[in-house]
């Protein structure tokens, strides 16, 4: 066969795009929780910027009311095991398994047993358990689990269209989720870093964000300890070796859509969406490091947040539906 | 030293599969069961769990009918195995080749010139009277020649061991995923016993099936694209349409990812459509073409009657071969078998009456209380009557319904079903439990093959008769040993 069923292709699409939301989600918990210990900073300004993150500051408002953001037990319960908001990790690795079991057939044995065990582990005693007593321990077995998932894929599957959809999805979902954090985080940061005159304070909110994203090690390595607002943003945004930064995730969806999609095969489905990529791709390549301070940063990770959107409608009308009007 | 067997006892009047009597394994199995019989009640137990969590993990599930939440069950595994000895197992799959040729010929015959009927060996109103038979069939001639292509022939054992035939399932039997994730799971549960044992090997079930698919395509075997088609992920079965579809490397695909253009089936893709040329389709008949069957279906692809009709594709098993596994027809088989291949029948049957033939009705209303009723497009423990266990108002609403459609209802005395030694949680010990037995028969282009053993069911509940999994039933590993001679093998 040479395409992928088109409703694989969406399963698989989907599949790597809540894996990477569940693990991103994990890892901010699992950080912030750990800041809440022993930081100098309101509780409210630690989880609003969460909740805001996950997209759930609606819901949670008309739920709960902005104020209870200052209750952190309450915010990482809610994003952790509502049964009525579709962020919670509950409900996305749910999402996770529901994808997962409808390919079965498509993905690897290894890939499978790792996501389903998870899947029965989150509706385990067991995990009530070390939710309650080991909070960190909790969050860091689903982010461990969902790292093993991805390195699963990566090594266990035929390198076909099928991996190259889920990796595809992966990668857009880092793009936005990277871009979200970032521009909610900078924004309440650069807020409270006016505050405090406190090196150690500022010092750490920026270590957070780093952390959330795992970049803290990688940033180091690059700037050697120089922890500034706009380095940290800079360094999420468009450093070039960097897995999880805006533009790499971006470069590596590219090509993943060219494979899937050679842009020279104008009779196959899916040139806008490889030509609305590819144009967001260029506009990060281009874009000048010192256009992103300030107000800038705002208005280019808008775009990207925009665009990623607008590009994974696209793949949906043209990709997924392929075929459904013969 | 510690004995799991002590307390073990067969059942009166009944075959035991392991046990020749109390505590006493039959002689070609107790060396392996040795293992067994050295575990404390708490080792045994330990094993037994881990095998529940192993396929809990591995989502070794059935999606239970009725529940909105979409509950997932793991179908009950009980680790001591069924063993069958070599001779035993030879003469079982001699039997079965011979039953599912003969099948095969007569729905041929019945959907061509009839000669069966015209000669008057099954009477004419039976067969073409039954609710499975498909009038848009008739001259249809299926490329590659076969119509059984997978079948599933239930086999019960009687109080004297004989091996009988209880139902042929010649549409979509399904169960073969469980033979395979049971034998894995034995071993490595139950390593040791089972290297004592010699056993005949199962995991070459989906080459095997791969190759048939595609031996009766309508191009070259090579250049043949097989998929399994599937309900969906709701359907209870769907965890085996997937495991077939992963072990042999085709697409499993949803009837919303097919069309037909031109009668020939095409696979919606990303890169447009492809050709599809032969279909496992793990989905009932009736809706597979709304063009035919019904018009009022959202189901099924539309148009894939025509195209199989017309040799572009071909359909397994061939639609149509419900009238072969009517529950009316199955007492006419050992007939078949010799009208159409001149032999006797190598494998017995439970001795039925047919309600649709006066003397037959009159006998069975009569002893409603004796029999088992089964209605006879049913299956799956569903629409019958076990009249020894049943209450006067039960036996009363039946006679009813017998009365109101007879062609519906046959009845055949209560078998005892054979046993064989089961662990029983509650009770912490092991008990004997009634087991039936599916072997899976594959038939392609280059002819019959069985696969060695098939899925042993067995009914938990303490006296039940009904090993289905919709109601009390688990599974068993089957273990068809090697003969002397395949010593090494």
């Amino acid at each position: 066969m040479n395409g992928l069923i088109s409703r694989i292709a969406e399963h698989c699409f989907w599949l790597g795009r809540y894996i990477e939301r569940a693990e991103s989600s994990a890892r901010m918990l699992m950080v912030t929780s750990q800041l809440a210990l022993d930081t100098a900073l309101e509780p409210a300004e630690l989880w609003l910027p969460v909740v805001i993150v996950s997209g759930e500051q609606g819901p949670f408002e008309e739920r709960f009311g902005l104020d209870q953001a200052a209750d952190g037990e309450l915010v990482q319960h809610y994003l952790t095991w509502d049964a009525d908001t579709l962020v919670s990790l509950k409900q996305t690795l749910g999402a996770v398994r529901w994808n997962a079991r409808a390919i079965r057939d498509v993905i690897s044995l290894e890939v499978w047993e790792t996501l389903n065990e998870l899947h029965v582990w989150m509706g385990s005693a067991a995990a009530r358990t070390t939710y309650e007593k080991r909070r960190y321990d909790f969050y860091r077995h689903i982010k461990r689990q969902l790292e093993l998932v991805v390195g699963q894929l990566r090594g266990t599957m035929l390198h076909d269209d099928a991996l190259e959809f889920i990796l595809l999805g992966v990668l857009l979902e880092q793009a936005g989720q990277t871009a979200r954090t970032l521009d909610v985080h900078h924004h309440a940061m650069s807020l409270l870093e006016a505050q405090t005159e406190d090196p150690l304070v500022r010092a750490m909110l920026w270590v957070a964000l780093l952390r959330a994203c795992s970049a803290l090690e990688p940033f180091n390595k690059r700037r050697r300890g120089a922890l500034q607002g706009d380095l940290v943003a800079r360094f999420l945004l468009l450093e070039r070796d960097f897995p999880r930064s805006v533009r790499y995730a971006v470069r590596l969806a590219h090509r993943r859509l060219v494979r899937i999609r050679p842009p020279a095969a104008d009779a196959l489905p899916g040139g806008q969406a490889l030509a609305q990529l590819h144009a967001l791709n260029t506009w990060l390549e281009d874009l000048d490091p010192a256009s992103v301070a300030g107000a800038g940063l705002h208005a280019a990770l808008t775009h990207v947040v925009e665009e990623t959107a607008s590009i994974c409608t696209l793949l949906g009308r043209e990709l997924f539906a392929a075929g459904a009007e013969q | 030293m510690s004995d799991l067997f002590r307390d073990y006892t067969p059942l009166p009047d009944t075959w035991d599969e392991m046990f020749a009597e109390r505590a006493q394994p039959r002689a070609p199995f107790a060396d392996p069961l040795e293992v067994v019989r050295a575990h404390t009640p708490d080792e045994y137990e330990a094993r037994q769990a881990l095998a529940e969590q192993l396929l809990l993990e591995a989502g070794v599930t059935f999606s239970v009918y009725g529940d909105a939440q979409g509950t997932e069950k793991i179908f009950p595994v009980d680790l001591i195995p069924r063993i069958i000895a070599a001779a035993d197992w030879d003469r079982v799959e001699r039997g079965l080749v011979q039953r599912v040729t003969a099948l095969d010929h007569f729905l041929d015959d019945i959907y061509a010139d009839q000669r069966i009927l015209a000669e008057g060996v099954i009477p004419r109103e039976l067969v073409l009277g039954a609710s499975q038979y498909l009038k848009e069939v008739r001259g249809v001639k299926p490329v590659g020649g076969r119509r059984v292509h997978i079948g599933g022939i239930d086999l019960i054992r009687d109080g004297d061991g004989r091996f009988l035939v209880l139902e042929d399932n010649v549409r979509t039997p399904s169960g073969v995923s469980y033979v395979l994730q049971n034998r894995l799971l034995v071993k490595r549960v139950l390593p040791e016993a089972f290297k004592r044992a010699h056993v005949r090997q199962v995991d070459q079930y989906p080459s095997r099936l791969a190759a048939t698919l595609r031996s009766v395509a309508p191009v070259a075997a090579d250049d043949a694209m097989v998929v399994v088609l599937t309900p969906g992920m709701y359907n209870s079965a769907y965890f085996e349409h997937s495991f077939l579809a992963r072990t042999m490397g085709v697409p499993l695909v949803e009837p919303g990812d097919l069309f037909v253009d031109d009668d020939k089936v095409w696979l919606k893709t990303t890169r447009g459509p492809e050709r599809v040329h032969v279909v496992y389709r793990r989905i009932d008949e009736a809706f597979l073409d709304p063009t035919v069957f019904r018009p009022d279906s959202l189901l099924g692809v539309s148009g894939i009657m025509r195209a199989w009709a017309a040799g572009n594709v071909t359909l397994c098993n061939a639609p149509g071969n419900g009238v072969a596994d009517d529950k009316a027809i199955y007492p006419f088989v050992p007939d078949m078998i010799r009208f159409y291949l001149g032999e006797e029948p190598i494998l017995d049957q439970v001795p039925t009456w047919t309600c649709a033939r006066p003397d037959e009705r009159q006998f069975v209303l009569e002893h409603l209380d004796e029999l088992v009723v089964k209605a006879v497009d049913e299956a799956g423990g569903y629409g019958m009557l076990m009249g020894p266990q049943s209450t006067a108002a039960q036996r009363e609403a039946f006679a009813e319904r017998i009365k109101a459609t007879p062609r519906r209802y046959i009845a055949q005395r209560r078998v005892e079903l054979s046993t064989c030694p089961t662990w029983i949680g509650d009770e912490r010990r092991l008990e004997p439990r009634r087991v039936d037995l599916r072997p899976f028969v594959l038939s392609g282009a280059d002819g019959v093959w069985v696969l060695p053993g098939g899925l042993t069911r067995v009914a938990l509940p303490r006296g039940s008769y009904v090993v289905n999994s919709s109601q009390g039933g688990g599974s068993k590993d089957t273990w068809a040993l090697r003969g002397a001679t395949e010593e090494g093998r």
